[in-house]
């Protein structure tokens, strides 16, 4: 029996890390028997609908909820005034800073929360809510965050006036929230002022919205007899809110329970805490019921979490060749009201500062202000590491640009410029120690794969033929796995993540994860780790996660950290079970542990065969026979704590052809080659990717929230905002190298987020490389057909 | 939501009496499809509404008139009102002067310029709407000023002035409205075509 044969046919039993499994929730997904937030009824529950301001900027002079009340069916209207005798009117956001939870005095963008109408369904509450009278005094709006820091602006934040001590840095105005830098001015600015040849490149990283399908929303139950509060909510980071949740309402965290249920997408949007959560809790504490909020898609655009609003400046300084001395970027970042954006506390930037990219240059410096305006808070990361969208962007396009000046190819300038294979670890200019990488091999596989010179020619021959084609590249280097908690932390919490593992007498598992799927098929996936682990099956190993009354402490998913952390733990603590494992098996045995090795699923004496116990034998054991003064059981927890983050890379090449009488762009070719270290499920990462690039394309080509002066939103509905569709969506071709992470146990670095970061400026790139040869360096997103034909338009190109 | 309209409507009538009606703060509200004047404050002070119907929404302002300025020798008024939908969620500020020149054979001519301001759901649904709506219901304003010129006067087409005062609709109606709008829309893609 003891052939190779039947350890392959073992392994493979085991469905571990490596092969695709089928996604384990897509049973109940795929017959609509997912259970979110809004399939939870509780008896007795009310509904609550929020009041919005219709002004960007106002004064309120009064609420009359009179009207309102009178509603049959209306139970309660909630405003500022209720909340301010439990301190509950203002919250502390993530961010360090304070936001409203229902307007107090004054709003400050048009949407937000000004009262809260609680009634026996939704559409009484509807129409509850237009009964509420509130009387506004306008005052002076502030869109564009050039002028938020200028003599004339109207002041946002009166509550702040005076205080100048920002939580991150001194404030140099009333409407300035923080100045972050990262590197060295002075040695830059030398660089800069020596170099043969500088590069300098303004552009917008716009406003735009994550949009996950399942809007946020909670049900809040308030039980006044065991004094409990249970709060089922579609939150991205459970613990963290039921951590939160007790500061504020000051109930005992054990008191508290938080419940994530299943997740229709979370993307960055459902990371924070949002006031109706806060004032949806209160209202199921004042009334004894509990009370179910959920947003509809206009206030999903308008209110909840936004991503970007970067307004960036990037600067390159290179010898002729092409090789990189030095690099500047300066970014204003629009906050809008509030600053609520979810980066790890020290970071108020995120990683903005892996802005050197894959490249090996030798100084560089980063500023970064954050400014006020009268627009709604946010600043997440959609389907990124924090700001590592902005960044990559940023570099990779000032990449192209020094390239094209220099008439150098851009994939020659890249090659020139990588971080060579043998020089990992590598610690970036900017503080950050990439773990592996092999950027060459990357772009060469992708080179060749697509025929880079072969499109160069026929590109040559289109422009011949006075046709628009463009052919964007981008080699990007991305940061997650937040993070050691020696920098990483959300307020003061560590950024550790956690996994508890318990191994069942006959053998099956069950585990639970401080972290919370959203789509990323962690059912699926740690499941394979325990299995390639332990050598027990990944179907008899069942994963839970998001209650946080069973699961272990844990920060949650977001910036790609569930695999970098959560799997790092899930990894760590089976290790802790096999260590004991063997114990047991040695005891069983009766030899030595040293005379033990591992093999698939059960330990063996070396050189006897026959002598050897499965991890099932060893689980009956764990629970009868163990050794003399060891515990019975086999179960252990793990709170990881990275020693680093990992970088996942990759290399992405798009091709573009453009209508020059519509400025309608097909997107002909979209080739991502991307390396996450070791892979655990190939199918599932296909599919993360697939999703990212799709909405990587969603966010150049056409998604954006644009205000006007007076600040009203115009796109907040799914007519505007473009949602992309398999109508709409390009092929995608994906290919892979593997260079494993070597701090992480299994060598994984996360995956979701690399296709959406990698894939934006790639874009970008082909559709400006469509114009490179008339002096064209850069266009700003979204790059829809009306945008581009602008373009085409001011150079001319038009027929008649 | 800004949008500035210029508009010039030819009236039927002499500059006096174009004039004389266009003090009249009560009968210019009434040229506008459903809106009217609910309370004379005094000096130059109004409370009024106006309620619209396009589509499936209906959308009711209530609001303040204020008269800033009525310039009898340049024949000008100068009025600004303000309204928050009854909802509020959405509101509107109309700042418009409108004055009275003269044209040949004894008609006149009334000029207006005009800044609207749509704030709140109003702007974000119907922005890309806005200025095709703001001009559709100028147009539907210039007519029936014009009527209401024509009616000062004597003879047949002041008689048929005032019967079509008598039949305007209460508020503005729907369809008719909306499709104005969209012939209008569709003349401004191809009029911006060169």
């Amino acid at each position: 029996m003891d052939t190779v044969a039947d350890k392959q046919e073992r392994e493979g039993s085991l469905n571990g890390v490596g092969c695709s499994r089928k996604r384990k929730e897509d049973a109940r997904f795929i017959q609509g028997k997912g259970n979110y937030t809004d399939d939870i009824k509780m008896p007795g529950m009310l509904f609550a609908d929020m009041v919005r301001s219709p002004y960007a900027h106002a004064r309120i002079i009064s609420i009359n909820t009179e009207k309102a009340l009178a509603l049959p069916g209306v139970h309660a209207v909630l405003t500022a005034a209720d909340l301010k005798p439990l301190n509950l009117h203002w919250m502390p956001t993530l961010a360090g800073d304070v936001q409203a939870v229902l307007a107090d005095e004054k709003v400050h963008f048009q949407y937000q929360e000004v009262a809260l109408v609680v009634a026996d369904d939704r559409y009484i509450a509807a129409d509850a809510i237009d009964l509420v009278e509130v009387e506004y005094e306008e005052l002076p709006v502030l869109v564009d965050p050039h002028k938020a820091m200028t003599a004339e602006a109207p002041i946002l934040r009166e509550d702040l006036v005076g205080k100048m001590e920002g939580a991150h840095s001194k404030r140099e105005h009333d409407n300035h929230i923080f100045n972050w830098q990262a590197g060295e001015k002075d040695a830059t600015d030398r660089v800069f002022d020596a170099a043969e040849v500088t590069v300098s490149q303004d552009m917008v990283y716009h406003r735009v919205h994550p949009c996950p399908l399942e809007t946020c929303g909670c049900v809040a139950s308030m039980d006044k007899i065991n004094g409990k509060l249970t709060v089922y909510l579609t939150s991205q980071a459970p613990h963290v809110v039921r951590t939160v949740v007790s500061t504020l309402s000051g109930l005992p965290e054990s008191s508290v329970r938080i419940v994530s249920p299943d997740i229709g997408g979370g993307f960055g949007n459902k990371v924070g805490i949002y006031p109706a959560y806060v004032a949806s809790i209160v209202a199921s504490i004042v009334l004894g019921v509990p009370v179910k909020w959920v947003e509809d898609r206009m206030e999903n655009i308008s209110t909840t979490a936004f991503a970007r609003d970067y307004h960036m400046r990037g600067e390159l300084a290179a010898d002729s060749n092409g090789i990189i001395k030095g690099l500047r970027v300066n970014v204003l970042a629009d906050h809008g009201a509030f600053d609520s954006c979810a980066d790890p506390s020290k970071f108020p930037a995120g990683f903005m500062h892996i802005c050197t990219g894959s490249y090996d240059i030798p100084v560089a410096h980063l500023n970064v202000d954050g400014v006020y305006t009268n627009k709604a808070p946010g600043g997440v990361s959609y389907r990124c590491s924090f700001r590592v969208t902005e960044a990559v962007y940023v570099i990779e396009r000032t990449m192209d640009v020094l390239a094209q000046k220099l008439g150098i190819d851009k994939a020659e300038i890249r090659r020139r410029n990588f971080v060579k294979k043998e020089q990992f670890p590598y610690t970036t200019c900017l503080g950050f120690e990439l773990d592996s990488g092999d950027y060459h091999t990357a772009l060469e596989k992708v080179l060749d794969a697509v025929d880079y010179k072969g499109l160069r020619r026929e590109q040559e021959e289109k422009r011949a033929n006075g046709e628009l084609m463009g052919i964007g590249l981008v080699t990007f280097t991305e940061v997650v796995g937040a993070g050691p908690s020696k920098s990483c932390d959300i307020l003061g919490v560590g950024m550790f993540d956690s996994a508890e593992i318990r191994v069942h007498p006959t053998g099956s598992v069950m585990a639970r994860m401080g972290t919370i799927t959203q789509g990323q098929g962690h059912q699926t996936t740690y499941a394979q780790i325990i299995a390639s682990e332990l050598g027990i099956t990944s179907d008899e190993i069942a994963i839970e996660e998001g209650d946080t009354d069973t699961s272990p402490y844990g920060l949650g998913t977001y910036g790609s950290r569930s695999t970098p952390v959560g799997g790092a733990a899930t990894a760590v603590a089976a290790r802790k079970i096999k260590a004991k494992a063997k114990k047991i098996a040695a005891h069983l045995l009766e030899v030595s542990e040293d005379d033990l090795e591992w093999e698939v699923d059960r330990f063996k004496v070396k050189g006897v065969p026959g002598q050897e116990k499965t991890m099932k034998d060893i689980a009956w054991a764990a629970y009868n026979n163990v050794p003399e003064g060891m515990e019975p059981g086999l179960e252990a927890v793990d709170y990881y704590d990275p020693p680093n983050f990992t970088f996942p890379f990759g290399a992405y090449l798009c091709v573009v052809d453009i209508d020059k009488d519509t400025g309608v762009t097909d997107i002909r070719r979209f080739y991502a080659l991307d390396d996450c270290g070791t892979r655990i499920n190939p199918m599932i990462i296909d599919g993360q990717i697939h999703g990212g690039l799709t909405e990587g394309y969603a966010v150049a080509m056409g998604q954006e929230m644009p205000y006007d002066e007076e600040g009203n939103l115009l796109g907040n509905t799914l007519m505007d905002y473009f949602l992309p569709t398999f109508v709409e969506t390009p092929i995608w071709e994906t290919d892979y190298t593997v260079t494993p992470s070597p701090h992480h146990p299994i060598g994984a670095k996360g995956v979701a987020e690399s296709p959406h970061v990698g894939s934006i400026p790639t874009f970008t790139s082909a559709m400006v490389d469509a114009f490179a040869h008339l002096d064209v360096t850069h266009m700003d997103m979204p790059h829809n057909a009306y945008r581009v034909w602008k373009q085409i338009k001011a150079l001319g190109l038009l027929d008649n | 939501m800004k949008v500035d309209l210029n508009k010039e409507f030819s009236l039927p009538g002499t500059s006096v009496q174009a004039w004389t009606f266009l003090q009249d703060i009560r009968g210019v509200a009434s040229c506008m499809p459903g809106a009217e004047i609910t309370e004379d404050l005094g000096d130059g002070n109004y409370k009024g509404k106006v309620k619209a119907k396009i589509g499936p929404a209906t959308m009711a302002f209530n609001g303040d008139i204020i008269i800033q300025n009525i310039d009898a020798e340049k024949r000008e008024l100068h009025m600004i009102g303000k309204g928050q939908d009854t909802k509020g969620s959405s509101s509107a500020t109309m700042d418009l002067r409108a004055w009275v020149e003269d044209a040949e054979d004894s008609k006149s001519v009334l000029q207006g310029v005009a800044t609207v301001t749509v704030n709140g759901k109003a702007a974000s649904l119907g922005g890309r709407m806005m200025t095709q709506v703001a001009d559709q219901m100028l147009n539907q304003f210039g007519k029936s000023f014009a009527n209401n010129v024509a009616s000062m006067g004597e003879g047949e087409e002041a008689e048929m002035a005032r019967d079509k005062i008598a039949e305007q609709p209460g508020e503005l109606n729907g369809l008719a409205f909306a499709w104005s709008v969209f012939v209008g829309w569709l003349g401004s893609i191809f009029s911006s075509k060169k």
